[in-house]
């Protein structure tokens, strides 16, 4: 699964940078097509829902999601073959 | 999103200002919904007038958007012909505490099986930010641009005080709390009443001192206390921060409640 901010939702409040427990959030700079600066993700794939989701059947943390007043936080499937940074952490 | 079978996503993006606390609390109460299992059919959204009281209107649903402040009213009226029906009632301070404080009373006393989802951002949101019966002492509003000088009303025990069976308050931050006292609010006989204290960042915010969504959020965040750590500092005759205000669960109970499925 892929975390994604639907841009044609998000309204730039920056709550989800606040809540994410890993950082994966973070304030965006640049004005998208209406206007609206998104937040940037960083190493969004490090989000457990990302690896976890399907395994589990269901949404694990998920407060970016619950606490976006604007319904613009989602994961999709990934298409198959979809490049994938390889991420080790000490 | 949360809930998407609940969601007109017809309707979104929905007006709110950007990082308004309504949204947030529709997605946990959309989310409790979905844990109790009801059926579209058998679940009645209604509201009065105001931005929180819009919030019917983004979701699926039969709904009632009523006059403001009689919100609860039309819901007494929906529960007593219908009982089978699930009633779930999003209002705003000024919607439930000043026009319609009496309505609000009156279904706490008489009990009657709904939930009730009070969006309290302090502040008439929706018409350009006049104090309200919760405008906190002190704060700057259009109508109180000195700092509000009346005390404010505590919404959560005077639904205790008047007999709601269950009576919780938790904040927009605290969603995952929220969501789960939501459910045991809709699971609980007779009224359920949850306050919300969320964020109007257009209206309160910025005259406030408060300009950024999450400033204010954090605001809030900073000043909520435990009910049960509360009541231990009072009982131990500590002192309580200025400004702070209690959440969790404040009563549940079992009076003899109207509407009541049999
Ligand atoms: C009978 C009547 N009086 C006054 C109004 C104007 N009015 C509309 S919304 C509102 C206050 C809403 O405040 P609140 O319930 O706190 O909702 P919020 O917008 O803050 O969510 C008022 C006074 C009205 N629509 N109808
Ligand atoms: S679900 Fe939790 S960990 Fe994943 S992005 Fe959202 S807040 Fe961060
Ligand atoms: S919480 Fe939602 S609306 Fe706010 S910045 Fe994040 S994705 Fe956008
Ligand atoms: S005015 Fe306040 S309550 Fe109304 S939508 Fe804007 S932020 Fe929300
Ligand atoms: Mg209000």
């Amino acid at each position: 699964m892929k975390l994604v901010i639907d841009e044609s939702r998000c309204k730039g409040c920056n709550l989800c940078v606040l809540v994410c427990p890993y950082g994966i959030f973070q304030e965006g700079k640049e004005l998208n097509s209406r206007g609206i600066v998104s937040p940037a993700l960083n190493r969004p794939e490090r989000c457990t829902n990302c690896r976890l989701q399907a395994l589990y059947g269901r949404t694990l943390c998920g407060v970016c999601q619950m606490i976006c007043p604007d319904q613009a936080i989602t994961w999709v499937e990934e298409r198959p073959f979809e490049p994938h940074r390889v991420e080790v952490e000490f | 999103m949360i809930a998407p079978d609940w969601f007109r996503e017809d309707r979104l993006p929905h007006i709110y200002c950007t990082g308004c606390g309504n949204g947030t609390v529709i997605n946990c109460t959309l989310a409790a919904v979905e844990e109790m299992d009801w059926k579209r059919e058998e679940t009645v959204f209604v509201s009065g007038i105001g931005c929180s009281s819009r919030a019917p209107g983004y979701i699926l649903t039969d709904s009632l958007h009523t006059t403001h402040g009689r919100a609860l009213a039309f819901a007494t009226g929906v529960k007593m012909a219908r009982p089978e029906f699930n009633v779930v009632v999003f209002t705003g301070d000024g919607d439930l505490a000043a026009i319609g404080g009496n309505h609000f009373i009156h279904a706490c006393r008489r009990n009657v099986d709904m939930t009730v989802v009070c969006m309290n951002n302090h502040i008439y949101g929706m018409t350009g930010g006049q104090g309200s019966p919760t405008t906190p002492p002190g704060a700057i509003s259009t109508t109180t641009p000195y700092g509000a000088s009346e005390p404010a009303f505590d919404l959560a025990e005077l639904a205790v005080a008047a007999g709601a069976n269950y009576v919780a308050r938790w904040t927009s931050y605290h969603v995952k709390e929220l969501t789960k006292a939501v459910t045991t609010g809709m699971q609980t006989p007779g009224l359920a009443f949850i306050e919300v204290r969320t964020q109007c960042p257009t209206n309160y915010g910025r005259h406030n001192k408060l300009r950024t969504v999450p400033a204010m959020i954090e605001y809030i965040r900073s000043h909520a206390m435990l009910v049960e750590k509360y009541n231990r500092l009072t009982a131990e005759g500590k002192p309580i921060p200025e400004g702070t205000f209690t959440v969790g669960e404040l009563v549940r109970r079992s009076r003899p409640a109207m509407g009541v499925r049999r």
